[in-house]
């Protein structure tokens, strides 16, 4: 590419066709104020505070929106630029209030910052007041647009960065303001509370709502979410030991300024009441306050008393994807070398078990096989069983970033809409659990029509002939008849997504929690294999629930796996770790965690952390049965969970922000948290109660510091040995560090998979035994909602995700509601085989004939009660996304 | 033309005027008892027909009996009976129709000796009125399509744009880039997909040249826009009218129906190879859409906003495809240029800018309505001549040229040439040909608060300079008018005007401060007076402004008194009547009512007439008084 040469200031500098000038200023180290601009927007050059001026033509440009020219003899603060760039600055203060006194943005204000900096002070304009504080209930955002200066970054945030569209420009001359269709309340209009707008907002117009705390803060750490699986970067706001604000960490290039409604405002749990501040122990049937020393010799008599009574194969311990890698480390550790069992396993057994072995049987790699930035720059992107909008926030603004801005094309598999479906060019409605017929069919029609990609097939992949021999039977018509989608229909996303240069799946807990989830998984893989949609182009987006839920099974939280998904069965792996950490450890796989609490089982002492079995497993009934029936049950956790309350000790846990370690993100990016607050309390992180348990159980644990365990993680594990970590010291993560932790793409994209050859493998339609059956006629869906997370432990103790929109409800489409005379808001029941549960019904149109939703996330209404303990074979894991019900209105008069 | 054959006794031809104006004056309903009137008198051999604008729409509705060449103004539909009997059956014209000079008061029977059109050179409007805009026979009876026809056959593109370049044709939009090298970029620009956008989105206070044009004669834009399209590489195209024309919207989405059925648009035109298709798209009543940039977000269906340039729409525009957006005006043109050739039009105009260019006449004039003079012409020909002059014998003050941004210019530019370069160096400009004149009771800084009244509503407000700055401007120019000023606000008004318009982003804010800084130039003495005098020279600005009923002329007879709105006149029968100053809201209706022979009541600004504190008997012994009583 040509160079540009202009002289900046008097400098000669250079820069590349297309870039602006104030890209080439900032770039040469030249100062120049802006309002509007912002790196991860599209410039607009509204608030012409970066005029500069053009000494040849004495025109004066916005810079931030002018591609430099040659011979350009840019003049960045020449007197006549300065005094405009004065006048105009002076005319926004005359149009802002005067309240910078109570204001909270405080000296956060770009404009006040901007005003101080160029030496404003008293305005001679006359004072032009604005609309000022909208009156809206919703608990996060408050709209004061009196301070507004239109610079229309909200806009831009909430249309270009999380594509949302939610609000606009609304009026004409200077009328005109930023708010949302027929200019309803936030609350009303399609706004997800995402707080994007907020944090990019540059003076006080918008503002957080409904503090727990207020204050500016006098520090800022960065660190990473501890809910979903994105891993976008945190900026935690600190004061007086609180945690007063987050925002998305300014040069993140994982979220890139994005976050969502959890990530914004589902921190103040950190100090929530409810916070266990010292141990528990249960004294005369009771739990009752204690020191560390007193519970954890408690703890550890308890156990030692099993082992004693039962033998080392009767204890469990069940850990969890909040943890960090490093507890994670260590408490597989603790399980194998301490305690001597290998029934571990962590919580993402529920609903992720099924993309390790589906994957891990095609691929031979367990997870996600490239960046955001390979779906973004996909062409098609496939998303099926998924609602990123909702379980993966960050991977929704992706794929519509990719369709809005990038052409790409999106074809969503799903029975329900979701507002993905909006943005698709095709939407299959497939019945609920035949996606393996659907994805078998379109694999056939792609290698009748010839559309495979005949050179990875051959080059990268085995077993192709007896595979390609297994599709017989799945011809459109059969497909069309088993899962209801029409056959041009099927043939459409067939071609669509083999015709594709690069294409992408993306999918998620609807296909891994169905009943026979692992052979989706493996589905799908065939399918990206097929089309060469993997390795080094395209690739597989498993969605992943928890923070960590990747890094928790990567270090070796399984009853079957080492480290590293070394195998216990191998003796040679297990040597390995056995000089390392100088013990024996017990040969064959452990328990699962369904089954270390399935009736009947041999386990009478159990070590949980951060878990909530009693919620979030099928039969809450009988799981707390089996947990109160134990011998010896300890937990850790933030809080008195319904698990924690049937625990003989119970010691409180640090929260993320309370702690160091490494998440590793649904991408595979191993991330670094920092520590923000000291722990609530004596509460301690759970790397620390695990390691003291170790020593109270008389098997202290070699470690001083995090730094040690970590260097011990990279030593150990593969993919593990270039974490970001070690290098990235007390700044920012730079990206070449973080691309170097991507574990495994490398891999994928030269060459070989991790196992040698990708492996087609046949997988075969059965009848789903998770829908509507007799006597059961409807098909009831279980999933997450945007406000809520998981079962609600942490996300219903944040003052204000607890108090939005927070009943539980039963969704339920009209055509349904018609037919069992049911109006919004009716109490409704609902019943399956193995349980009942009463509700209140909330009409949709979302939902397909014979189907319901309900969310997971309410402990009131405990939708696994409903739910039998069906294992999903391979992936022992529970199918917990549908079960077969029948309804009844219970509101009279309905 | 079908039934006009000049020459011919025994057949003529009416045509009435169906242009919007004159269809407000019930054209319609004109052309219908026309046609019934004729067909019940029998009177085979005469026509009944329409046409577009005549320009002169103030004399509306308006009529053309051909061969004749009478021309009638003013009809009503009770004039049609004469019409029919006296003059379409007996050949006897009926003078009471007839135009009368507005100075001379003489009648006018012909068309061609009214002198509103015998100082006019018509290129861009020479079929309007001469055609019925709804038969494309009409047009193609004119020699339209002709330049189509000759381009397809036998020109290549680069030909066309050399004609046009050649030709000086500069776009009459407003800004008057050449549209030849307009042209040239898009052609020479890479793109699978270009776009031709027609900018009908007409949206100036008073100006209706395009909206004639395209009533008058869509052919002409159609062909022109054809022309422009095969020039620059596009085969789809989109006319942007503005939604408040549904008469030019009806009639272009006719013509392009007649255009495609004729073989002029669609695919393969006139089996050249070349195809194209063109889109009517209504805009949504922004002003700020006449911007090419927002017109082109605008038909994407975004909000309509500017955005900054480069990258120029020739390069990346509709769809980030190349486009070229022509206005109305120019498009009109392209077809005479390519018959008649680039010299034959550049010999029309100045050195700069070359050919006519259409003004919408108003104000303080005597003849308003559209005209088109060519380039060079002096404004003093342009007011006193087509014009007519001031009415009512009131003195000239100033002319506003370039819709609501343009600037105002004082007499002493009255023989300003008439051209792009010399309207920007006075501080004015071209813009899309409005021209308003006044006179002496014409406020300057009212005249500069209303257009930045309209400017500054209709900003997009992206930008803070546009949006902010001019709010400022306006409350300033508002508080002077109120007789707040203060001597500071002259300077501030001067050097804000500045920055708003080198600091804007697009034209509409580039532009608006221009009636601001105009006045300021050349007509600063009337804000001194309004700020350091709290008087409004022109006894215009209401706040400045008071009635008065002189004692010494008052004879006492009540009808102020019962016509005053606000019930702030005090008197009584034979007493000397008093306004109560507090309370008068200056409505006027006192001055009004006064009887002309008394002349007792007086409007001031800025002094004050000694009046008694309650109602006196009228002072006695005045012979005009004595006469005024003996009458009552």
């Amino acid at each position: 590419m040509e160079a540009i040469t202009i002289t900046l200031n008097g400098v000669e500098v250079s820069g590349y066709a297309g870039m602006t000038i104030l890209d080439l200023a900032r770039e040469s180290g030249v100062y120049i104020p802006t309002l509007c601009h912002d790196p991860n927007l599209a410039s607009t050059g509204a608030c012409r505070l970066c005029l500069v001026e053009d000494e040849p033509s004495g025109a004066l440009h916005a810079s931030c929106v002018a591609p430099i020219a040659p011979g350009m003899v840019i003049n960045t603060h020449s007197p006549r630029v300065v005094a405009h760039r004065k006048a105009i600055l002076k005319l926004m203060l005359a149009s802002h209030p005067d309240s910078c006194l109570v204001c909270d943005k405080g000296n956060r204000c770009q404009l006040r910052q901007l005003a101080s900096d160029m030496g404003i002070g008293l305005v001679e304009f006359q004072r032009i007041p604005q609309p000022g504080v909208i009156e809206e209930v919703n608990p996060f955002i408050q709209r004061d647009l009196s301070k507004c200066i239109m610079c229309g970054k909200c806009i831009r945030a909430d249309q270009e960065m999380v594509v949302v569209g939610a609000i606009d420009y609304i009026h004409r001359g200077s009328a005109v303001r930023p708010t949302t269709l027929n200019d309803v309340p936030l609350e009303k209009s399609e706004c997800t509370f995402c707080g994007t707008c907020v944090a990019i907002c540059p003076t006080g117009a918008i503002m957080e709502k409904e503090k727990a705390y207020t204050g500016t803060a006098t520090s800022t750490v960065d660190t990473v979410c501890p809910y979903c699986g994105c891993g976008c970067n945190l900026n935690l706001g600190v004061r007086d030991g609180l945690v007063v604000r987050v925002r998305p960490s300014a040069p993140s290039p994982v979220n890139r300024g994005t976050l969502c409604v959890r990530g914004s405002y589902g921190y103040d749990f950190i100090h929530s009441p409810e916070r266990l501040r010292r141990p528990l122990v249960r004294v005369d049937g009771e739990l009752q306050e204690t020191t560390w020393e007193d519970a954890l010799q408690q703890a550890a008599a308890g156990l030692q008393k099993v082992v004693e009574k039962s033998g080392p194969e009767s204890l469990a311990v069940f850990g969890s994807p909040r943890c960090t890698n490093e507890e994670n480390y260590l408490l597989q550790r603790l399980a194998r070398c301490v305690l001597g069992t290998n029934s571990v396993d962590n919580g993402s057994r529920l609903y992720s078990a099924a993309s390790r072995i589906g994957l891990g049987a095609t691929i031979g790699y367990a997870g996600t096989t490239g960046f955001l930035e390979v779906l973004e720059r996909s062409r098609v992107i496939m998303v099926i069983g998924a609602n990123p909008e909702v379980s993966a926030p960050l991977v929704d603004y992706t794929v519509k970033q990719a369709v809005r801005f990038k052409g790409a094309r999106l074809c969503v598999i799903d029975p329900c809409r979701t507002r993905l479906t909006g943005f698709a060019s095709l939407w299959l409605r497939p019945r609920i659990g035949t996606d393996i017929a659907l994805l078998n069919g379109l694999a056939r029609i792609i290698i009748d029509e010839k559309k495979l990609d005949v050179e990875f097939v051959t080059r990268r992949t085995d077993n192709y002939a007896p595979w390609a021999r297994s599709l017989q039977k799945y011809t459109p018509d059969y497909v069309e008849k088993v899962t209801g989608v029409p056959g041009q229909d099927i043939r459409a996303a067939a071609r669509l997504f083999a015709d594709a240069e690069e294409a992408s799946i993306v999918y998620g807990n609807g296909i891994t929690l169905h009943a026979d989830g692992t052979s989706a998984v493996i589905a799908l893989a065939n399918l990206a294999m097929l089309t060469g949609n993997i390795g080094r182009n395209g690739g597989i987006f498993a969605l992943q629930r928890e923070c960590n839920a990747h890094g928790a099974c990567d270090m070796g939280t399984l009853p079957n796996f080492l480290p590293g998904y070394q195998l216990v069965d191998d003796a040679r792996a297990r040597q390995k770790f056995e000089e390392k950490w100088g013990c024996r450890m017990p040969e064959g796989a452990g328990l699962n965690a369904l089954e270390m609490l399935a009736p009947g089982s041999r386990v009478r002492g159990m070590f949980i952390t951060g878990e909530n079995p009693a919620v979030s497993f099928p039969q809450p009934a009988r799981v707390k049965e089996a947990l109160a029936s134990l011998d010896c049950l300890v937990v850790a956790d933030m809080f008195l969970t319904e698990t924690a309350r049937l625990a003989a000790v119970v010691l409180p846990s640090a929260s993320f922000a309370e702690k160091e370690g490494t998440f590793t993100s649904f991408e595979g990016r191993v991330q670094r948290l920092r520590r923000a607050i000291p722990p609530v309390g004596e509460s301690l992180p759970d790397g620390g109660i695990i390691q003291r348990l170790a020593e109270a159980l008389g098997v202290p644990m070699p470690y001083t510091s995090y730094q040690q365990i970590t260097d011990e993680i990279e030593e150990i594990v593969p993919f593990y040995q270039h974490t970001a970590f070690k290098n990235a010291g007390d700044g920012e993560l730079e990206l070449t560090d973080i691309e170097k932790g991507l574990f495994g793409t490398r891999r994928l994209h030269k060459g070989l998979f991790p196992s040698g050859f990708g492996r087609f493998t046949p997988v075969e339609q059965l009848t789903p035994t998770d829908v509507a059956k007799d006597g059961y006629p409807l098909t009831l869906l279980a999933g997450t909602v945007l406000f809520q997370f998981g079962t609600g432990s942490r996300s219903r103790r944040t003052s204000r995700l607890g108090r939005f929109r927070s009943e539980a409800f039963l969704e339920i489409g009209g055509a349904d509601a018609k037919s069992y005379r049911i109006k919004d808001g009716d109490a409704v029941v609902i019943t399956s085989e193995k349980g009942r549960l009463d509700t209140t019904a909330r009409i949709s149109d979302a939902l397909p004939p014979g189907v319901l939703f309900m969310p997971i996330s309410f402990p009131e209404s405990p939708v696994y009660e409903l739910f039998a303990t069906s294992l999903n074979h391979q992936a022992r894991a529970p199918a917990l996304k549908s079960c077969a019900v029948k309804l009844e209105r219970t509101t009279a008069n309905g | 033309m079908t039934a006009a054959k000049p020459g011919s006794n025994h057949q003529r031809t009416i045509f009435i005027c169906q242009g919007t104006g004159c269809v407000s004056g019930k054209s319609f309903d004109i052309t219908a008892a026309l046609s019934r009137a004729a067909k019940e008198q029998g009177l085979a051999g005469v026509n009944v027909d329409f046409t577009g604008c005549h320009g002169f729409c103030e004399q509306g509705p308006v009529a053309i009996v051909e061969p004749d060449g009478i021309f009638y103004s003013q009809v009503t539909v009770a004039d049609v009976p004469e019409i029919v009997q006296s003059h379409l059956r007996d050949g006897k014209p009926v003078e009471r129709l007839f135009y009368k000079d507005p100075v001379t008061g003489e009648a006018i029977p012909h068309h061609r000796d009214i002198k509103f059109y015998s100082k006019q050179q018509r290129i861009i409007l020479r079929n309007i009125g001469r055609i019925n805009p709804e038969r494309v026979d009409d047009y193609i009876a004119m020699g339209g399509y002709e330049s189509l026809k000759k381009v397809l056959k036998e020109m290549t593109p680069g030909q066309v744009i050399a004609e046009i370049k050649r030709s000086g044709l500069r776009g009459r939009g407003g800004a008057g880039f050449p549209t030849g090298t307009k042209w040239e970029f898009c052609h020479n620009a890479a793109g699978d997909q270009k776009y031709m956008v027609c900018n009908a989105d007409e949206g100036d206070p008073g100006a209706f040249m395009d909206r004639s044009t395209m009533e008058g004669d869509p052919h002409t834009v159609l062909e022109g826009m054809t022309i422009a399209a095969y020039a620059i590489g596009a085969t789809e195209g989109y006319i942007y009218i503005r939604a408040e024309y549904p008469l030019a919207v009806k009639r272009v989405r006719l013509a392009l129906q007649q255009s495609e059925e004729k073989g002029f648009l669609g695919d393969n035109i006139l089996g050249s190879g070349f195809s194209l298709r063109i889109h009517v798209k209504e805009g949504a009543g922004a002003f700020v859409c006449g911007e090419e940039t927002a017109l082109l977000a605008s038909i994407e269906g975004k909000r309509g906003m500017p955005r900054s340039r480069p990258p120029f729409p020739a390069n990346s525009g509709l769809w980030g495809k190349p486009t070229t957006i022509n206005n109305v005006k120019s498009l009109a043109t392209v077809p005479v240029i390519i018959a008649r050739g680039a010299d034959w039009y550049a010999a029309t105009g100045t050195e700069k800018s070359k050919g006519t260019c259409v003004f919408a006449l108003t104000g303080k004039i005597a003849n308003s309505g559209l005209i088109e003079v060519p380039m060079g012409i002096k404004l003093r020909e342009i007011i006193y001549e087509i014009g007519g002059g001031i009415p009512g014998n009131k003195k000239f003050k100033a002319v506003q040229t370039g819709g609501p941004s343009g600037g105002c210019l004082p007499e002493s530019y009255l023989d300003q040439s008439v051209d792009y370069e010399s309207l920007a160096a006075a501080g004015s400009m071209m813009g899309s040909g409005g021209m308003v004149v006044m006179d002496e009771e014409t406020c300057m800084v009212d005249v500069a608060r209303f257009f930045l009244s309209f400017t500054q509503a209709e900003s997009c407000g992206k930008c803070v300079p546009c949006r902010v700055g001019t709010k400022q401007m306006l409350d300033i120019l508002e508080r002077i008018c109120r007789g707040e000023g203060k001597p500071e606000d002259m300077d501030i008004l001067q050097e804000l005007g500045q920055n708003v318009k080198v600091g804007s982003l697009c034209g509409l804010g580039q532009t608006a401060p221009n009636p601001v800084l105009t006045t300021l130039r050349y007509f600063r003495h009337e804000y001194e007076a309004h700020i350091n005098e709290k008087r409004c020279p022109a006894l215009s600005c209401t706040s400045l402004t008071s009635y008065f009923i002189l004692p010494d002329k008052c004879q006492g007879c009540g009808i102020c008194l019962r016509n005053c709105p606000v019930g702030c006149i005090a008197g009584d029968k034979r007493m000397v009547h008093i306004i109560d100053q507090e309370k008068c809201i200056k409505c006027g209706t006192c001055l009004d009512v006064c009887p002309e022979r008394f002349n007792a009541v007086l409007k001031v600004s800025g002094e004050t007439i000694e009046v008694p504190a309650a109602p006196v008997p009228v002072t006695a012994g005045k012979p005009a008084a004595a006469a005024a009583s003996q009458k009552e």
